[in-house]
C-alpha cells in the first residue's frame, strides 16, 4: 500500500520521497521542500534476503530489518533515505548500507545534538537543520522557501495539537486500540495536510458526553506498536492504552510549554520545538525528567498499571527501565515488562503474561 | 563550618600522605620484592610459548596501583572526575581533578572474571544482560559498593564524551541520577567522509563550555599555559605509545599484541601526566633492546595476526596461549593503535582547534570505509598474514560492520580473516571451549 502511495505521489504530483529511519527528525523541513517521508521502522517480520546475515543478531531487529529491506531493493521506490542520529546502531547502519552497499541513492545524516539546551547545542541544531534543507534543495532541486517553511510548521503543530488532543480523550473514541494506533501510524507515510484530514476526522469521532470505555485503562512507554497484536490482545484481555509514551506516536507529539515564534526565523522555532519535545533517552541527558513526565502522565490518566514495551537490543531505552520500574514501584503501580522483537505475531507466551497482569490490575481495581 | 574545613583538611592531608609518600614508600617495597625475586630466577630460562617477561610489567603494576591507591583518598580532598576513554582530560588535569576512567576500572572487573556478580546486582533491579558489559560492571560495581581496586572516589563531575560511543551516554545518565552530580557532555558528531566545518565548530564551542564547567567544579578556570603544558604531556605520551606499538613492526615482534591490551592502561587513565610518558619511555627502550637482541614476545613467531576490537579479558591469557603455542601472535590490534593516532593530532601550538580532531576523528567515530583503510593499513605496515575479528557482543559500534569488513579484507589483501563471536568483558557470553576450537580450526587453514 505504502509503495503505490509513494509512486501515487510521485506520478500525481511529482513529489520526491525519502525513506527515514526512527527516531527524531524535522519533518516540517521535508514537507516544505515538498518531500514525501515515509518512515522505516524496521519493518517488522523476520529480515527478508540474503542482506539479512551482515548484522550480528544481537543489534536489534530494527536495524536488521531496515539493512534487509533497504538492501533487497523493497525501498527503491523513495529517492533517498535520511538516518536522524538515533542510537550507535542507526549511526553504524547509516554507513554499513552506503559505504558497504545496499544503498546507493543519495543519503543524508542528521545529526541532532544530544543533551540540554546549550549554546553550542543550539547553535549546532540550527547549522544541522540548514544543511538538511540544503541537501533536500539538492535532491529536488530547488531552494527552500523560508515562507513555505513557515507553513509547513503551522502544519506540523497543527497536527501535533489535533494529536494530543485525540490521545488525551481516547478513552471516548468508539475504536479499538488498533484502529486508534493504525491511525495514528499513518502519519509516518501520509502527506500531512491528508493525515491532518484524517486526525480530523478521527477528533470528529469523539464522543464527549458518552461514557468513558470499558475495561483496564493502562498506560504503555516503550519504543514501536508492533506488533499491533499487542493492542488484539490487550483488547481480547479487557484493558485498552489510556496514554502512551511510544517513541514512534506518543513521544512525538510536542505540547510546548512556550510556544514558538512562528512568525520570525523558522530555523529558530524548529530548535524551540525540539528541546520542548517530550523527554527521549536518544536525546536528552536527563534520567529523571523521563521518569517524572512518566509518573504525571500516569496521575493524570488515571491509568491503573504501566506496561514497559521495549525492542530488544535496543540501549537508549534498556538503560531507563531500572529508573521507570523503581518509579513505578515507589507508587505503588503495577508493571509489566515486555521485550520483543518486531515480529508479526505474539507469541502465546506474551499474551499469556498479558492476560495475567490485566487480570492482576483489574483484581486490584476491583478490590 | 569548621567541621567541614577540618574535614576537608584531614581528606587533603590524607590524600597527600598517600600521594607523596605512601604510594612512593609501597613502590619501593614492590620494586625490591621483584627485584629479589627475579636474583632468584637468574640463569631460568621461562618455559612456555612466550619469550621473557617484560620488565616493564612490574612498573605498570606499580603505576596503576599507585593510581587506584591515591583515588581511594582523593574525594573530598581533590574534585574527582569520572571520565569516559575518549574525553579530553586535557582540560581536567591542571585543575587537580582526580580523574576516574570506568571503562578501565570495569576492564579490571573483567580480567578479575568479578563482571557477572557485579552484573547480576543490577539485573535485579532490571539493566539488562544484553547491555555493554563494561556499564553493567561499573554500575553494579557503584550499587555494591565492591571493587577490586579497594574503594573507588565518588565523582564530583560526571564527563561524557561519545566519540566512543552513544552508550557511554545512557551509562553516564544512569550515574548522574545516581549521583545527583553535574554530566558535562562532549558529543563529537559522527564523521562520515569529511567533518563539516560547523561539526568542528560544535565541538570547539563545547570544549569552551567544558573549560567553565570544570572551572566551576574546581573553583577556578584553567590557563592556556596550562593547558599547553598538558597537551603537550599528552601529545608526547601518545607519541611513546604509538612507539611502543610499532616496535611490533620488526620479526619477531618483541612483546604480543596481548601485552599491549594491558600496557595500554596508563595512557587511557595517566594521559598528560610525566609518569605516563616516564613509564612509556622505559616500556620502549625495553622493547628497542629486545628487537636488538632479537627477543621476540613469543618463542617460534611463525604468523603474524591483527586483532579487531576489545580484547576478551577474561581469556587474555588464554587466548594468547593457545595461539603462542601454535606460534602465531596479534602483533598489532586496532584497538591499542586508537590511542596511538587519536592523540598524535593533538598540538600543543593550538590545543583546543587541535583537541577538536584528535577527539573527533577517532576510529569509532568515523565511518566504515576509514575503519577499513586503517585495518588494512594496519595489516600491511605489520605484515599480517591473518587477522580475528571480534565481533564484541557488549560494543556494537566497534562490531557492525565486521561482516562486511571481513570480506573485503580477505578479497583485497589475501589475507585470511575469520569472526569470532565473544564478550570483552561478561564470560557468560562467551563459551571459552568453543571459541579456542573456532580459533584452532582458524589456525589450522593456515598450513
Ligand atoms: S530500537 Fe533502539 S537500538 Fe534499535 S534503532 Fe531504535 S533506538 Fe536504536
Ligand atoms: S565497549 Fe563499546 S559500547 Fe561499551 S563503553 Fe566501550 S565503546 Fe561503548
Amino acid at each position: 500500500m505504502r509503495k503505490a502511495y509513494v509512486a501515487r505521489q510521485r506520478e500525481a504530483l511529482g513529489r520526491k520521497s525519502v525513506a527515514v529511519l526512527p527516531v527524531h527528525y524535522p519533518k516540517e523541513i521535508l514537507t516544505a521542500m515538498d518531500v514525501l517521508a515515509v518512515e522505516l521502522w524496521g519493518p517488522p517480520g523476520s529480515p527478508r534476503g540474503p542482506e539479512a546475515g551482515r548484522l550480528q543478531t544481537y543489534v536489534c531487529a530494527v536495524v536488521r530489518n531496515a539493512l534487509a529491506f533497504m538492501a533487497g531493493g523493497h525501498a527503491d521506490v523513495v529517492d533517498a533515505a535520511l538516518f536522524p542520529h538515533t542510537c550507535d546502531s542507526v549511526q553504524g547502519l547509516a554507513t554499513l548500507v552506503t559505504d558497504f552497499g545496499g544503498w546507493s541513492k543519495p543519503s543524508f545524516v542528521f545529526q541532532h545534538p544530544k543533551g540540554p539546551t546549550r549554546a553550542s547545542a543550539r547553535k549546532f541544531l540550527i547549522a544541522e537543520l540548514r544543511a538538511l534543507a540544503a541537501w533536500l534543495g539538492t535532491l529536488t532541486g530547488r531552494p527552500l522557501d523560508v515562507e513555505a517553511l513557515r507553513r509547513a510548521i503551522r502544519l506540523h503543530r497543527a497536527i501535533d495539537e489535533t494529536k494530543a488532543r485525540v490521545l488525551a480523550r481516547r478513552e471516548r473514541l468508539p475504536l479499538s486500540d488498533r484502529e486508534l494506533y493504525e491511525a495514528l501510524r499513518r502519519g509516518e507515510w501520509l502527506w500531512p495536510e491528508e493525515h491532518l484530514d484524517e486526525l480530523r476526522e478521527l477528533e470528529g469521532k469523539l464522543a464527549l458526553d458518552a461514557p468513558p470505555r470499558a475495561g483496564v485503562p493502562l498506560m504503555v512507554t516503550g519504543y514501536v506498536p508492533e506488533p499491533m497484536a499487542l493492542l488484539d490482545a490487550l483488547d481480547d484481555a479487557g484493558a485498552y492504552v489510556v496514554r502512551d509514551d511510544w517513541a514512534a506516536v506518543g513521544r512525538r507529539v510536542v505540547v510546548p510549554r512556550c510556544a514558538p515564534d512562528l512568525d520570525g526565523d523558522p530555523f529558530e522555532a524548529l530548535a524551540t520545538l525540539y528541546y520542548e519535545a517530550p523527554e527521549c533517552p536518544t536525546r536528552s541527558l536527563d534520567q529523571e525528567a523521563r521518569t517524572r513526565r512518566l509518573l504525571s502522565l500516569y496521575d493524570e490518566s488515571g491509568a491503573r498499571g504501566v506496561i514497559v514495551h521495549e525492542p530488544k537490543f535496543c540501549e537508549p531505552e534498556a538503560f531507563d527501565v531500572p529508573a521507570i520500574k523503581r518509579a513505578f514501584a515507589e507508587r505503588g503501580a503495577p508493571l509489566l515488562y515486555l521485550e520483543t522483537e518486531l515480529e508479526t505475531e505474539l507469541s502465546g507466551q506474551t499474551t499469556t503474561r498479558l492476560e495475567a497482569f490485566v487480570e492482576m490490575v483489574g483484581a486490584r481495581r476491583a478490590a | 563550618m569548621i567541621g567541614v574545613v577540618g574535614k576537608l583538611g584531614r581528606r587533603r592531608l590524607e590524600y597527600e600522605v598517600v600521594k607523596r609518600l605512601v604510594g612512593p614508600l609501597l613502590t619501593e617495597v614492590e620494586s625490591a620484592r621483584a627485584r629479589v625475586k627475579s636474583f632468584r630466577k637468574r640463569g631460568h630460562q621461562p618455559k612456555g610459548p612466550f619469550g621473557p617477561p617484560l620488565e616493564s610489567a612490574r612498573k605498570l603494576k606499580e603505576l596503576m596501583t599507585r593510581h587506584y591507591l591515591e583515588g581511594r583518598y582523593a574525594d573530598g580532598a581533590v574534585p574527582v572526575a569520572w571520565v569516559t576513554s575518549g574525553f579530553p582530560v586535557e582540560v581536567l588535569r591542571p585543575l587537580g581533578f582526580h580523574a576516574v576512567y570506568p571503562e578501565n576500572h570495569a576492564a579490571l572487573c573483567a580480567v578479575q572474571r568479578v563482571v557477572p556478580h557485579l552484573s547480576e546486582a543490577i539485573e535485579q533491579q532490571g539493566y539488562s544482560r544484553d547491555l555493554c558489559s563494561y556499564p553493567r560492571a561499573d554500575l553494579g560495581s557503584v550499587v555494591l559498593q565492591e571493587t577490586p581496586v579497594g574503594r573507588l572516589p565518588r565523582p564530583d563531575l560526571l564527563c561524557c564524551c561519545t566519540n566512543i560511543c552513544q552508550t557511554t551516554l545512557y551509562w553516564y545518565r544512569a550515574l548522574a541520577a545516581h549521583f545527583h552530580v553535574p554530566l558535562v557532555l562532549v558529543d563529537p558528531p559522527f564523521v562520515y567522509g569529511e567533518a563539516k566545518p560547523h561539526h568542528r565548530e560544535y565541538v570547539r564551542d563545547q570544549l569552551e563550555e567544558l573549560l567553565d564547567v570544570a572551572g566551576k567544579v574546581a573553583g577556578r578556570r584553567a590557563t592556556m599555559d596550562e593547558i599547553v603544558e598538558v597537551t603537550r604531556l599528552a601529545r608526547e605520551g601518545t607519541l611513546l605509545w604509538g612507539e611502543c606499538l610499532a616496535e611490533s613492526r620488526n620479526r619477531p615482534a618483541p612483546w604480543t599484541g596481548i601485552d599491549g591490551f594491558f600496557h595500554i592502561a596508563p595512557i587511557v587513565a595517566l594521559r598528560g601526566k610525566p609518569e605516563c610518558n616516564a613509564y612509556y619511555r622505559q616500556l620502549r627502550d625495553e622493547l628497542r633492546h629486545r628487537v636488538d637482541k632479537g627477543i621476540g614476545g613469543i618463542r617460534d613467531e611463525r604468523h603474524r595476526l591483527l586483532w579487531d576490537n576489545l580484547p576478551i579479558w577474561f581469556d587474555v591469557r588464554g587466548t594468547a596461549t593457545l595461539l603462542a603455542e601454535r606460534g602465531f601472535n596479534f602483533v598489532c590490534t586496532s584497538y591499542t593503535n586508537a590511542w596511538a593516532e587519536a592523540g598524535s593530532r593533538i598540538d600543543p601550538a593550538d590545543p583546543l582547534g587541535s583537541a577538536v580532531i584528535a577527539y573527533t576523528d577517532i576510529i569509532l567515530n568515523q565511518d566504515l570505509g576509514k575503519r577499513y583503510a586503517t585495518l588494512a593499513r594496519l595489516a600491511e605496515e605489520y605484515t599480517c598474514d591473518g587477522a580475528v575479528l571480534h565481533s564484541d557482543r557488549s560494543c556494537k559500534p566497534y562490531s557492525i560492520g565486521q561482516l562486511d569488513l571481513k570480506q573485503r579484507l580477505a578479497k583485497d589483501l589475501g589475507i585470511k580473516v575469520m569472526v569470532l563471536e565473544a564478550d570483552h568483558g561478561d564470560p557468560r557470553a562467551y563459551a571459552v571451549e568453543q571459541g579456542h576450537g573456532r580459533l584452532t580450526a582458524f589456525m589450522e587453514s593456515f598450513a
